[in-house]
């Protein structure tokens, strides 16, 4: 996500006019069709406007490995440039092989994990079957496309271990937009205010078939790089690195700062 | 009642003299070399202007100048410094040392300061004690000597690779031992390589060639440089610094 600068105009009265074009300076400027009160020596002045998805920071990632997948989180939960707290997670269970991550707005991230741990529960009541990240990943899609002209300002990502018809496993990871529009990628997915920075680390140190170990050293050094350039990301982070038969957890400190 | 359509409402015309024109570049100083990289695409929006428009160019045989912004004056501003540094060579019978060509360029920038250069300066080469150096610029001047620095379109996804890559950033080093703070060159040129290929991977704005110079310091051994296909010498003299040119192909897609 660009970070977004606008004109704004100030009036006399010191109430302001959104969506004004752009233009070169800050004196005064009277334009054509506008009402005198506010032509009249009104200001245009250049102001550093919040985007909602950038507003409380933080940053997801998820990567396949051999027989595993991992999916790491920051933990800085902001407001604006303002640190509130350095112990917000972002990734939550589903299922015991099934982690989503939430990054986005910090209020909508609480509100699609509960609304998808009932949706998870009224699966299990009513289906009495396992769900598996693929089923899952639909559910998160339509969930979000329920909600295509006010959506959510959140990016999901989910990682899991799909079951096979012959009973093994297979990483499985899923990305999706604010609007629910699935990324079915085979090496690795990011999302948050540091996503650009992600995409470039993980693309140069992620490779194909990684051990879980390998694949957790793999995506911590991703994540903490990333986020070591992030203003809005940080703060520590958190691992966990799904196998068939466990789920290896791991809280990192990072630079704190 | 006054006749309306005699009022002629003030009209405010607008001309935007700048472009961004995309692509990467790059520079990590050794112990006793530097390299600088960039790649070749010139984009304006979602269109190519050109496959190859080279941002990298060799000043002196030892210095190096990578130009990333608006291309009209980047290529401008490498004109412009190339000829200050020959008119230092006239007065001087020698080259411009390299800390002194980073002072000229902040004070050519700054000189701009209310029209700026829309450009991100990045200069590598020998300095006079030997060592490899990279200096990077903002648009207006301010600069700093460092040991690696992305700039450009992808900036974003390089530097953070970098910082990890180079300065061994978030990694640890065996107990009784630390980390190298500088790398030899092959490792230097595979990173090089590695970050280009990544940023053209994940960004419209890289990609189509590359284009590496290597500068080795007076006296350094070719090691590191020898059997590299496609190298082109670009120095004057044998028994100074040397300047070589490494051409590889990006994705074009």
């Amino acid at each position: 996500m660009s970070q977004i600068w606008k004109y704004v105009r100030v009036t006399p009265s010191g109430g302001r006019v959104r969506g004004v074009p752009a233009r070169s300076s800050t004196t005064s400027i009277s334009l054509p069709g506008t009402p005198d009160h506010l032509s009249s020596q009104s200001t245009l002045i250049l102001r550093f406007v919040m985007s909602i998805m950038e507003h409380n920071g933080g940053s997801v990632v998820a990567m396949a490995g051999k027989n595993c997948v991992a999916i790491a989180c920051d933990l800085r939960l902001g407001a604006g440039a303002q640190t509130i707290a350095t112990n917000f997670e972002k990734i939550f269970p589903v299922t015991d092989r099934m982690y989503l991550g939430l990054a986005g707005l910090a209020s909508d991230v609480v509100t699609l994990r509960e609304k998808f741990r009932y949706l998870t529960n009224m699966f299990l009541i009513k289906e009495s079957r396992p769900l598996e990240p693929s089923t899952f990943a639909h559910l998160v899609s339509s969930t979000l496309y329920e909600r295509r002209f006010g959506p959510y300002f959140c990016e999901p990502v989910l990682a899991g271990l799909e079951r096979t018809p012959s009973g093994s496993y297979k990483p499985y990871i899923v990305g999706t937009d604010l609007i629910g529009c699935l990324n079915f990628a085979k090496d690795f997915i990011v999302t948050g205010t540091a996503s650009d920075k992600l995409f470039g680390v993980a693309e140069g140190l992620w490779e194909p078939d990684l051990e879980p170990e390998d694949l957790f050293e793999t995506i911590s050094q991703t994540l903490m790089n990333a986020v070591d350039r992030d203003a809005y990301s940080g703060w520590g982070a958190v691992v966990h690195v799904i196998t068939p038969d466990k789920v290896i957890t791991r809280t990192l400190k990072g630079r704190m700062d | 009642m006054p006749n309306m359509s005699a009022i002629v409402h003030p009209q405010q015309r607008h001309f935007n003299p700048y472009a961004e024109n995309g692509g990467t570049i790059l520079a990590i100083a050794g112990a006793d070399f530097t390299v600088i990289a960039g790649d070749t695409r010139q984009s304006e929006g979602y269109s190519i202007q050109t496959r190859y428009a080279p941002k990298v160019f060799r000043l002196t045989d030892r210095a190096v100048l990578a130009v990333n912004g608006f291309a009209a004056d980047g290529n401008m501003f490498v004109k412009k410094v190339k000829q200050r540094l020959e008119w230092y060579k006239h007065a001087h019978a020698k080259d411009m040392p390299l800390r002194a060509i980073a002072r000229l360029i902040q004070t050519m920038l700054y000189a701009q300061r209310f029209f700026p250069y829309y450009v991100y300066n990045i200069l590598g080469g020998i300095e006079e004690d030997g060592s490899g150096a990279v200096y990077s610029f903002d648009p207006v001047g301010s600069y700093e000597r460092e040991a690696c620095r992305a700039a450009g379109a992808a900036q974003s996804l390089v530097q953070p690779f970098l910082d990890n890559q180079i300065y061994f950033k978030n990694q640890t080093a065996a107990p009784g031992r630390s980390h190298p703070s500088h790398l030899p060159l092959p490792d230097v040129l595979s990173i090089v390589v590695d970050s280009f290929t990544s940023a053209t991977e994940r960004h419209i704005e890289v990609g189509d060639g590359l284009e590496i110079y290597i500068v080795l310091a007076k006296g350094r051994s070719l090691q590191g440089v020898e059997g590299l296909h496609g190298l082109r010498e670009l120095s004057t003299q044998e028994d100074g610094e040397r300047v070589f040119v490494l051409q590889r192909d990006l994705k074009k897609d």
